[in-house]
């Protein structure tokens, strides 16, 4: 008569002390209970909507129980659908049941804290980009779509009015050629060779002056963002070449016409590039210590992206940031790089970088890297310029956090020297 | 007394002796008697014959006619089988329309469902369970399509009390549900259950006569809505769909008021914007005249001025609401500052004009997508300066972001604070269920290069938010101190939606106690009560003057009405959804309303005509969750549960038979061939293959689907850019 079985009704009649109730009463009640839970669950439905789900959980039946003004069940709350375990009471007679996981109390207070959920947080993308849907990992590919009906098909369908949508098959729009006028390819060929004219100083100057002012330059930015980083990838032995790249960026940024937001992911390794190189110049032709000054200079680059664009992109800094303390940790890379990358953190995030990143492995690179370098003759001119750089990073510390035990001898030393303490 | 349930129905359990209606045939009794009594009335009859009592043999034989051979009573009526008659006579009502012309047949289809309703209706409340049970699960197939969610709810009702309790059952006890067939149609049917008096007619006719208001209109007078081509249309149209003034709260289209004697006028409304107090468009003025000198306008630009001044030289004077009715705090520089921006952005937007040669227009869409929500977020909302972002939590709590990366702070920090870019607020007791920004404009600021300069002008930023949630409370939060102003109290129930008046200022709450609220920020208590909706207010939205504000509801009611918020009174009310309301939104020139349901169907409303414009089609099942229009109100874009983004034409279907949009060597293109309000184009696939759930209606431009994130807003920027947010669920 009923899904809910009469049965049920006598079982919770006797529990609470009634032996015997008519039949009658029984499916009356059995029909009643059919149509209060049907109620409730009409009730979690709309909660359900509300909290824009198409999966009902027991918090719905709750809040439907609290509506209805019944108390609420306790006791059943779950962020996840229950999972219901199924046990047999006799033939073709199911039992099923809420699965509770058995704990046992000191093995739970004993155990490690579970991991903290990740923190919720947001990503932005273009879903679509004039009537266009862009094909990039965050948009489903044409393959997940295939279920979905995302046109409108049969008789009435306006495929002209669709036209535009991308997803039919009217027109496909073609590829867009970036069109270059004469004048900019000669611009472009003429700026690129003075640049590089290692004779010729009034020729780079005015390369890089109208490289600075010259409103008209957006169309270049790509071809100039592609050829420094070629540039950057073939020579690294080429000091002259490395620095002209750098000015060449600078100048870009200089630009108040330029809107450079969408290529600081490209420029960025570049700059990293002549920040943390292994071995940038050639000692023979430029002398050891020459490539400082390269690495001073493109970490000043650095600092000035990321005050400008760390706005737009929430992972630059980090992603600056990140790669800088890699190399620094790296005892087996070359002081140059050390150099650089301390250089990096410090002007990239200030302060806050040298208390939070360097200076809790000061001690250790100070013992294993530094005293070493500083011993070795062949060294010592490095290492002295590595020093230089953690100075320059501690000095914007307050004196109170400073301590022998934390910076390590040898810029302890340093620190006393300079009258800071 | 009716509802005393008679024991000697329940035919499951009722003892073989009961008496009354039941019919012998359950009694083992007479099935094995049944020779012996035939014999015995023989013998009874030759006796009498032989003894000479022809009169008491003529009663006799008079009186056994009603009894066949076996005994049992010969039914001529129907109605003599109790619980069975609405049945048959369901039965004979749904063959007769099946089987009846053409022309006839989608009218009075429509008569089936409230018929079938109530006689199920009338079953259980004359307590026969099973009869009931068996009637339903017969003939329920017929409306799984339309009804789906009142079947659902009418099915658990099998007891009389339940009437009572059954917030449909009792929608449908009370009101007539009012239906249009047309005068031929409907004579015919009366003629056809009249001639099937005995087979169940009468059932049908007192059912009829009860319950329905039917309503005859002459099809020749109603002209184009029922013509005859109109109806031959529909015919592969599938007509799904309740017509606009069929239903339980049935109305005049258009019309609120709902009696029906209630004259066909419908009341005046002001839908211009509303006006701009003289000091204050005085001072944009000399802000823009500023401006102009300071940015002179590009080459084929209109100077600001210009922009501004046709602005207003557009709008309407007669239909405008007045500034007396609704007052508000005096204007600010704050307000002069984001006029002056609006004017600017309007002049700089992304223009969206319609579809042009039939092309419809491209529009770009951001899509923020939240990760590690774990199904939590109830909802989304960006703030009116695009700096913003807000979520609801089922946790009870409000988390705000910074949309561009920037350190929320507040003057209270302590100074060891570390701001974030991202702030809770705690304080509510449930689920929230819905935010709003206070308006805001995005301010200009030392803008050169696209170098977002560090000091942003903390001024565009909205003020407040307001909060709606499940413990019957919506808050107002402070977006300076970020911090908890004030709690609002009222509500009965939860509050499912909130919204900030366009003009700030005013906000409208609704509940699921049925009512709609009109607040004020500075007070604690509702200033307008509006009640109507037989059901849970389930969205709402401002008209772009401020001067009223759309409910749309769900559950057994499924109307959207229009409020008159200076007198708290219904102006409007527009039936037509088949499944709950779940988003509401007017365009910007105010003219037209949109409403969304949780079927995937989206229904443009005239406001004027208070006549639905046009249907579409196209989003999956489970809700649309958000609609925006354009600003020029050319396009509506839309998000829901499917995970898509679809971007709408709006232009009303004509009703002429199409015209050609162009010529090319394949043929001749129609354009709007098949215009009929409300006709999706079903797609026909071939006989074995099941109905596609999901039909999209020719009147889409463009759809994006997300990667598995349900949509839960869209917006559009006042340059046209369309934000989405969404939740991102593996």
């Amino acid at each position: 008569m009923s899904v809910w079985n009469p049965e049920n009704v006598i079982d919770v009649a006797e529990s609470i002390g009634i032996a015997s109730l008519p039949r009658d009463v029984v499916e009356h009640l059995a029909r009643d209970v059919e149509f209060r839970m049907a109620q409730v669950v009409e009730e979690a439905l709309k909660f359900m909507r509300h909290s824009k789900r198409t999966t009902l959980t027991t918090q719905d039946i709750s809040q439907a129980l609290r509506l209805l003004e019944v108390e609420p069940l306790y006791g059943y709350e779950s962020t996840r659908p229950l999972r219901f375990g199924e046990a047999s009471i006799g033939p073709g007679q199911p039992l099923f049941y809420v699965e509770d996981e058995e704990v046992d109390f000191e093995k739970l207070i004993n155990a490690p804290l579970p991991k903290v959920p990740r923190e919720m947080s947001f990503t932005a993308h273009w879903l679509a980009v004039e009537g266009v849907q862009p094909t990039i990992p965050q948009n489903p590919s044409q393959a997940d779509q295939r279920n979905q009906e995302l046109s409108a098909k049969g008789p009435g369908a306006n495929s002209t009015l669709a036209a535009m949508s991308g997803n039919d098959n009217v027109s496909v729009k073609p590829l867009v050629k970036h069109v270059l006028s004469k004048e900019l390819q000669l611009y472009f060929e003429r700026t690129c060779s003075a640049i590089f004219e290692e004779n010729n100083e009034e020729y780079r100057a005015a390369a890089f002056a109208s490289l600075q002012t010259d409103p008209g330059l957006h169309q270049l930015v790509p071809y100039f963002v592609q050829f420094v980083a070629d540039k950057v990838t073939h020579n690294l032995s080429a000091l002259f070449v490395l620095t002209q790249s750098m000015m060449l960026i600078s100048s870009l940024l200089e630009n108040p016409s330029l809107y450079l937001a969408p290529y600081i992911p490209s420029l960025v390794p570049s700059v990293l590039t002549c920040v943390l190189g292994k071995r940038l110049g050639s000692p023979s032709q430029d002398g050891a210590t020459t490539h400082f000054a390269l690495r001073d200079y493109a970490s000043s680059l650095l600092a000035n992206v990321t005050r400008k664009y760390g706005s737009t992109s929430s992972t630059l800094k980090p992603r600056i940031a990140r790669s800088c303390l890699k190399h620094f940790l790296d005892s087996h890379k070359p002081l140059g790089t050390h150099y650089g990358a301390i250089l990096g953190l410090t002007t990239v995030a200030g302060a806050e970088s040298v208390r939070e990143l360097i200076l809790p492995n000061l001690r250790a690179y100070s013992e294993g890297v530094l005293q070493d370098a500083i011993k070795d003759d062949g060294k010592r001119e490095q290492a002295e310029h590595v020093v230089d750089a953690i100075m320059k990073g501690v000095r914007l510390l307050d004196e109170k956090e400073l301590d022998q035990e934390a910076l390590g001898d040898v810029v302890w030393q340093r620190v006393q020297e300079a009258g800071m303490v | 007394m009716a509802h005393q349930p008679p024991p000697a129905r329940t035919a499951s359990a009722g003892p073989p002796s009961a008496g009354g209606m039941q019919t012998p045939a359950t009694t083992p009794g007479p099935g094995q008697g049944g020779g012996s009594n035939q014999n015995l009335n023989q013998i009874v009859l030759e006796y009498l014959a032989k003894k000479g009592y022809s009169r008491t043999e003529a009663m006799l034989r008079k009186e056994s006619a009603h009894t066949d051979p076996n005994g049992q009573l010969i039914t001529s009526r129907v109605e003599e089988t109790g619980g069975k008659m609405y049945r048959t006579s369901f039965a004979l009502l749904h063959n007769w329309i099946e089987n009846s012309l053409d022309i006839y047949k989608p009218e009075l289809k429509r008569i089936l469902w409230p018929v079938f309703v109530h006689a199920f209706l009338n079953l259980v409340g004359d307590f026969y369970p099973r009869e009931s049970k068996d009637f339903f699960e017969a003939f329920q197939e017929l409306f799984a399509s339309e009804h789906e969610d009142d079947l659902r709810v009418l099915g658990p009702i099998t007891e009389p009390e339940h009437l009572q309790q059954n917030e449909l059952a009792q929608l449908f006890r009370t009101n007539k549900y009012r239906l249009t067939i047309s005068r031929l149609a409907f004579t015919n049917l009366i003629m056809f259950l009249e001639d099937h008096e005995k087979e169940g007619g009468t059932v049908i006719v007192n059912l009829i006569q009860n319950f329905l208001d039917v309503r005859t209109p002459d099809r020749q007078a109603a002209g184009g809505q029922r013509g005859l081509q109109r109806l031959l249309a529909e015919r592969n149209g599938e007509r799904d769909y309740p017509a606009e003034d069929e239903g339980i709260p049935g109305h005049n289209p258009g019309s609120a008021n709902v009696s029906q004697s209630a004259p066909s006028v419908l009341s005046k409304l002001a839908l211009g914007p509303m006006p701009m107090e003289p000091d204050m468009m005085e001072d944009v003025k000399a802000e823009l005249q500023e401006q102009d000198g300071v940015h002179p306008p590009a080459a084929g630009q209109n100077s600001l001025v210009d922009e501004f001044e046709q602005r207003i030289k557009n709008e309407p004077m007669d239909d405008v609401p007045s500034r007396e009715a609704l007052p508000f705090p005096p204007s600010t520089a704050r307000d002069v500052a984001m006029e002056v921006q609006k004017v600017k952005e309007n002049r700089d937007r992304f223009r969206v004009e319609g579809r042009t040669g039939g092309v419809g227009p491209g529009l770009s869409v951001t899509m923020f997508t939240f990760h590690n929500t774990f199904d939590s977020i109830n909802c989304i909302e960006f703030s009116g300066d695009n700096t913003l972002v807000a979520a609801g939590t089922a946790e009870s709590y409000i988390r705000v972001w910074s949309l561009d990366n920037r350190a929320l702070t507040s003057p209270s920090d302590p100074p060891t604070f570390q701001p974030s870019s991202s702030r809770r607020l705690v304080g509510h007791s449930g689920p929230v269920y819905c935010l709003s920004f206070s308006p805001s404009v995005a301010l200009p600021q030392a803008q050169t290069n696209g170098h977002t300069s560090l000091d942003n002008s903390l001024d565009s930023q909205p003020r407040f938010l307001l909060s709606a949630s499940a413990d019957a409370t919506i808050r107002l939060w402070s977006l300076d101190t970020w911090t908890n102003l004030v709690v609002y109290r009222g509500h009965q129930s939860p509050v499912w939606d909130v919204r900030f008046c366009p003009h700030g200022h005013y906000f409208v709450s609704c509940s699921a106690d049925r009512s709609a609220r009109l607040w004020s920020t500075p007070q604690i208590a509702p200033l307008r009560l509006m009640v109507g909706h037989d059901s849970d207010v389930e969205s709402v939205a401002w008209h772009p003057n401020g001067a009223y504000v759309f409910t749309g509801s769900g559950g057994s009611d499924r109307t959207v009405r229009m409020w008159d918020i200076t007198r708290g009174s219904a102006v409007r009310l527009f039936t037509g959804h088949v499944g709950n309301v779940t988003a509401l939104a007017c365009a910007p020139n105010g003219h037209v309303v949109a409403s969304a349901d949780d079927r995937g169907e989206i229904i443009l409303w005239s406001l004027a005509t208070g006549r639905l414009t046009k249907r579409m089609r196209g989003h999956g099942r489970g809700g649309i969750w958000s609609l925006d229009w354009s600003v020029e109100s050319s396009v509506l874009v839309s998000g829901g549960a499917d995970g898509t983004v679809r971007v709408w034409d709006v232009q009303p279907n004509k009703e002429s038979n199409g015209k050609v949009v162009g010529e090319g060597g394949a043929g001749t293109k129609i354009d709007g061939a098949t215009n009929g309000v409300g006709t999706g184009a079903v797609t026909k696939t071939g006989t074995g293959k099941a109905k596609k759930d999901v039909v999209v209606s020719p009147d889409q431009i463009s759809a994006f689907p997300t990667k598995k994130s349900p949509v839960y807003n869209v917006r559009f920027t006042q340059m046209n850019l369309v934000m989405a947010g969404g939740a991102y669920l593996p």
